[in-house]
């Protein structure tokens, strides 16, 4: 062996020496940074031995000594050597860089089920989310919004709605008076009034509002609540459009196989007058939910709503209408009511109470 | 009411089950909420319309059962004789003053009575229906009353002064003891059944104690009469006192069928207390005259109304079996008399339809129409409730009415009351909740309880807003103003969802920007903040919000007495705005301006100010200077520290400046930013901070 073999087989010795520690390095349960500084002494070794001025590039030099005849086999023990050297290197590099990868993502791991971070989300009223919806189904169906006074004179209250001096609904034990002798209003009803000595006919509305009545508050009743008031007047209108107005929103509502019931009823501005009941959306007309009396509809299968009926030819006659020419229909229901049932409240007092525990369970 | 199934078959022959029954009237408008079984009867619970006082009887169901199956009811002798002793020797035992308020009067005297228990089948007959038996003669009447709608009343005749009677009107003074044991003063507005000397009976409502039957009783006066109807209700109302026999009066009984329902008892009185039916007495005044009611051709009527095809004859029928007769050659139909809401064809067409059943009513939507709409303001409002609750913000709804106890305490929105008014704010007659009569003239006094609520069930972070009508007088007898506010309140720390960790204590800032964002949502001019103090704030952290120099309402820090008052040991924000006003306004439409093509420059300053210069200031002192270049003038930050003057404070501002034709050099910027601040610093006193 030329004196120059022995020279380059010298570096591989030096190298095989100072690698050692790195080929039989264990990294399992080692720190991110005495890692990090394993990879940099790694780096520094690299340099040492590949780098420009390390024995290895010196041996390179030393070809033109060598024979010619052995250059050659030199040649291939230089490229070998290097070769060990680099690939050693490489190896142990790529396994760090995997450990490092990997102790990163573990040290970054989050806990996905933590909650998100976003402000509190407010919520609006019951009462609202309900009106809402069925604002939308009614407007959608060629129905305008509209709006008025809640303090209203007895005209606009009683004597425009053909109820007269003396009937019961007019006596002062319901209706809230104000010293000046006005009245809070009793029913959405007014806006009837109103709309149509606005608007003339035809007409189609809905009048969503507060009422007042004078009950003390418990359980199911209260003071003030929303009612929302139907109305549509046109020529050729009658009972049948009231019942597939009625029962089409319903619909829209609580679903497809929502059926609704109208019974005789009686209330001064319509004639005839109908109450309307619609089949119970939780049990679907059963009456029984889970093997149990269905809740909402007291297991009957129907649900009580609201009043209803042909516009009153006294009503239409008194806002300058001719009830030979138009007649029209007229509903109403108390979303109190109706959002009790949807959501199972047992206490409607609790719409008031403005209780942020009650108010958050509502979307 | 109550309604005995036995009962009913005696009046008219049917072969509906109790089930079927309830379900047959409730289709025609006789709602029955519930039956229940009575020993070998039912009992029907009927639920009845106030324009039905007819069918507040066996009979008046009975009449109805008749159109559903079609049956007449069965015919009932009178059993005893009916003739009227002579009119001219009327007198002697009763005479009739008050015509009006008592068109008909009757009055049977029946001798030699036995009082003492009645038989059980009546007994029993009564407790199905929840009536409670007294003695033979009391248990008659009523029964009686129960059987034909008729209310009646038995007096003892020789309790009576010269065993007579005499209607008339209460006389200043007078009193009775009714058979309730109470002592009633009577008015002259009220109708009283008198002897000789005193009132015996509140006519029609209840009898006197003294006069009433009792063990001894040997002759009875069984008077049975027909009242005006408003001056029993007015009565009623006056003395607080509602009774059977006056709820059918002020409802309305059938004037025709006074002897009939006199005959009534008068038999069973016979048959069942040994009486002797003796004279009968009948005034009647004003005979009734049935109510015409005009109708060509009640079938295309009801077509008309309600769609449903009913053949003529069917209406006839139907209209017939329920006592209204057709009058062919006047195209007219005559209303019974126990019948007060048939006035009209519509009512005919009514009778027709419940009879024929609305669920044979077709189910149409009216033809196509236009499309329907919100008001431009409701598209508006939905807007800012969900900017407001994508804030945090809590949907609040509050009674209208509040205590007078927050009187002259809050400011409402301006322009809500009137200078002049003697009585500003709307106030109730009465309440059903303790002392709130006040409708209110804000939302915030009834939103800080609602804050209180929340605060005793540990809840002390919150926000919520309401979107409310507000009330005030106007003079003259006009109807009050009414306008629509939004009111806000906050306090505690920000809050995350799902978090039970808090962040930053919220301060004025936070309900102003919540305003502001509700405000921008809705597309309104920009609104602008003067630090005023309306009378509810604390001052130093309230302000007048405008639009267009137009002020909206108020926004800012609770005063402290006033938060006191609720016991808040936290600050409480609070704002409200006139809603009506904020919508009014006009959205704008943005009008683009180009990309700039040159890049800005940006230069922070932080200027040491006494605090009386606000953020507003420095702003106007460097718009009023200006520039060709001047961009923008930004807010940075505030601070205010222990290291610093007490009255001052820093405020870092950003000017931004740009060309639209040239990059600008540092030389330019230079000369134009020293040239603001040396305007800042003359216009404000606010120099750099060193």
């Amino acid at each position: 062996m030329s004196q120059e073999t022995q020279q380059v087989e010298a570096v591989r010795v030096s190298f095989d020496a100072e690698y050692q520690r790195f080929g039989d390095l264990v990294l399992d349960g080692s720190g991110l940074s005495a890692v990090e500084s394993l990879l940099r002494e790694l780096n520094e070794l690299k340099i040492a031995h590949t780098g420009k001025r390390s024995a290895l590039a010196e041996s390179k030099k030393l070809i033109g000594r060598v024979p010619a005849e052995e250059r050659a086999t030199f040649g291939q023990t230089v490229q070998s050597i290097e070769q060990h050297i680099v690939d050693s290197i490489e190896t142990t590099a790529e396994r760090i860089n995997l450990f490092i990868v990997n102790a990163k993502i573990e040290a970054e791991r989050v806990d996905v089920t933590q909650p998100g971070r976003r402000p509190r989300q407010g919520h609006l009223h019951p009462i609202t989310i309900l009106r809402q919806k069925i604002e939308d189904i009614f407007v959608s169906m060629g129905y305008t919004i509209e709006s008025d006074r809640e303090i209203e004179t007895d005209h606009y209250n009683f004597d425009a709605l053909n109820i007269p001096e003396g009937h019961p609904a007019r006596e002062s034990q319901d209706t809230f008076y104000t010293t000046d002798g006005f009245a809070l209003r009793s029913q959405t009803s007014t806006v009837q009034i109103r709309a149509m000595e606005r608007h003339g006919v035809p007409i189609r509305i809905i009048a969503p509002g507060k009422v007042y009545r004078r009950d003390t508050p418990d359980m199911t009743h209260v003071p003030m609540f929303h009612q929302i008031e139907g109305l549509c007047v046109d020529k050729g209108i009658t009972m049948a459009h009231l019942k597939g107005t009625v029962t089409e929103w319903l619909k829209r509502l609580f679903g497809d196989d929502t059926i609704t019931r109208f019974r005789p009823s009686y209330f001064p501005f319509t004639e005839p007058s109908a109450e309307f009941d619609f089949s119970c959306f939780k049990c679907h007309g059963t009456g029984e939910y889970e093997n149990d009396r269905c809740r909402p509809c007291k297991g009957s299968g129907w649900i009580e709503l609201g009043g209803s009926g042909m516009v009153h030819p006294n009503v239409l006659r008194g806002v300058g209408v001719d009830p030979t020419d138009y007649s029209g229909f007229a509903f109403g229901f108390g979303l109190e009511r109706m959002a009790a049932l949807m959501y199972s409240i047992d206490d409607i007092r609790h719409m008031f109470e403005n209780d942020v525990r009650f108010l958050e369970q509502f979307r | 009411m109550n309604i005995s199934y036995k009962w009913l078959k005696e009046l008219i022959d049917f072969d509906l089950s109790a089930v079927d029954l309830a379900e047959a009237l409730t289709r025609v408008g006789l709602t029955v909420e519930g039956i229940e079984a009575k020993g070998d009867d039912s009992v029907l619970d009927i639920d009845q319309t106030s324009n039905r006082p007819d069918c507040l009887s066996h009979l008046g169901v009975a009449r109805e059962i008749g159109v559903i199956v079609d049956r007449p009811l069965r015919t009932r002798g009178l059993g005893v004789a009916d003739v009227p002793y002579p009119a001219a020797l009327a007198g002697e035992i009763v005479s009739v003053d008050d015509k009006d308020l008592c068109s008909r009067f009757t009055a049977r005297i029946i001798r030699n009575v036995k009082v003492g228990h009645s038989p059980q089948w009546l007994v029993q007959r009564l407790e199905a229906i929840g009536e409670r038996s007294i003695n033979n003669i009391a248990d008659i009447t009523n029964y009686a009353m129960h059987d034909t709608g008729q209310p009646m009343h038995a007096f003892d005749l020789d309790k009576l002064a010269e065993n007579r009677l005499v209607v008339r009107c209460a006389r200043d003074g007078e009193s009775i003891i009714t058979l309730d044991e109470v002592e009633r003063k009577l008015d002259p507005s009220m109708l009283a059944i008198c002897d000789a000397e005193k009132p015996v009976a509140v006519a029609g409502i209840m009898g006197g104690l003294d006069s009433s039957i009792s063990a001894t009783t040997v002759n009875v006066l069984l008077e049975v009469a027909y009242f005006d109807r408003d001056s029993i209700r007015a009565t009623s109302r006056k003395l607080n006192l509602a009774t059977e026999a006056s709820y059918r009066f002020e409802r309305g009984v059938d004037i025709e069928n006074l002897i009939v329902a006199s005959a009534r008892a008068t038999e069973l009185i016979r048959d069942l207390a040994g009486g002797e039916p003796a004279e009968l007495i009948d005034i009647y005044t004003s005979p009734f005259n049935p109510k015409h009611i005009e109708s060509r051709d009640i079938s295309s009527a009801v077509a008309r109304l309600t769609g449903l095809k009913v053949e003529k004859h069917e209406c006839d029928r139907i209209l017939s079996e329920l006592g209204i007769s057709s009058d062919e050659t006047r195209e007219s139909y005559a209303s019974p008399s126990w019948r007060y809401d048939i006035a009209i064809e519509e009512d005919l067409v009514e009778e027709v339809a419940r009879h024929t059943g609305y669920e044979n009513i077709e189910s149409l939507l009216p033809p196509a129409y236009g499309a329907g709409e919100f008001q431009p303001t409701e598209v508006s409002e939905r807007l800012l409730r969900q900017r407001l609750v994508d804030l945090g913000y809590d949907e609040a709804i509050t009674y209208s009415f509040i205590s007078t106890e927050t009187d002259d305490q809050y400011e409402p929105v301006p322009d809500l009351i009137e200078d002049d008014a003697s009585e500003p704010l709307v106030t109730l007659r009465d309440s059903v909740i303790q002392g709130s009569v006040r409708m209110r003239p804000t939302v915030i006094p009834a939103l800080l309880d609602a804050l209180r609520t929340n605060f005793n069930q540990q809840r002390k972070n919150l926000n919520l807003f309401e979107i409310g009508r507000v009330f005030a007088s106007l003079a003259d007898g006009q109807l009050p103003v009414e306008k629509k506010v939004l009111g806000l309140v906050i306090t505690g720390s920000e809050t995350f969802e799902g978090h039970a960790s808090v962040g930053q204590p919220r301060d004025f800032f936070d309900i102003k920007g919540a305003l502001q964002a509700a405000l921008d949502a809705v597309g309104t001019a920009t609104a602008t903040f003067s630090a005023e103090t309306p009378k509810h704030l604390r001052a130093g952290q309230s302000a007048v919000v405008k639009i267009d120099s137009r002020p909206i309402g108020s926004v800012g820090r609770l005063r402290d007495d006033l938060a006191a008052q609720f016991k808040f040991k936290q600050p409480v924000f609070v704002a409200e705005i006139d809603l009506d006003l904020a919508l009014s306004a006009a959205p704008e439409i943005p009008s683009y301006f180009p990309l700039p093509k040159y890049p800005g420059v940006v230069r922070d300053v932080t200027l040491l100010a006494p605090k009386t210069v606000t953020f507003e200031n420095i702003v106007r002192s460097v718009m009023d200077k200006g520039d060709e270049i001047l961009d923008s003038v930004d807010f940075v930050d505030s601070y205010e520290g222990n290291d610093m003057t007490p009255g001052e404070r820093s405020l870092t501002i950003r000017l931004g400046y740009r060309s639209e034709s040239r990059s600008l050099s540092d030389n330019e910027v230079d000369q134009v930013h020293n040239a603001l601040l040396e305007a800042i610093k003359s216009e404000t006193g606010a120099g750099l901070r060193q």
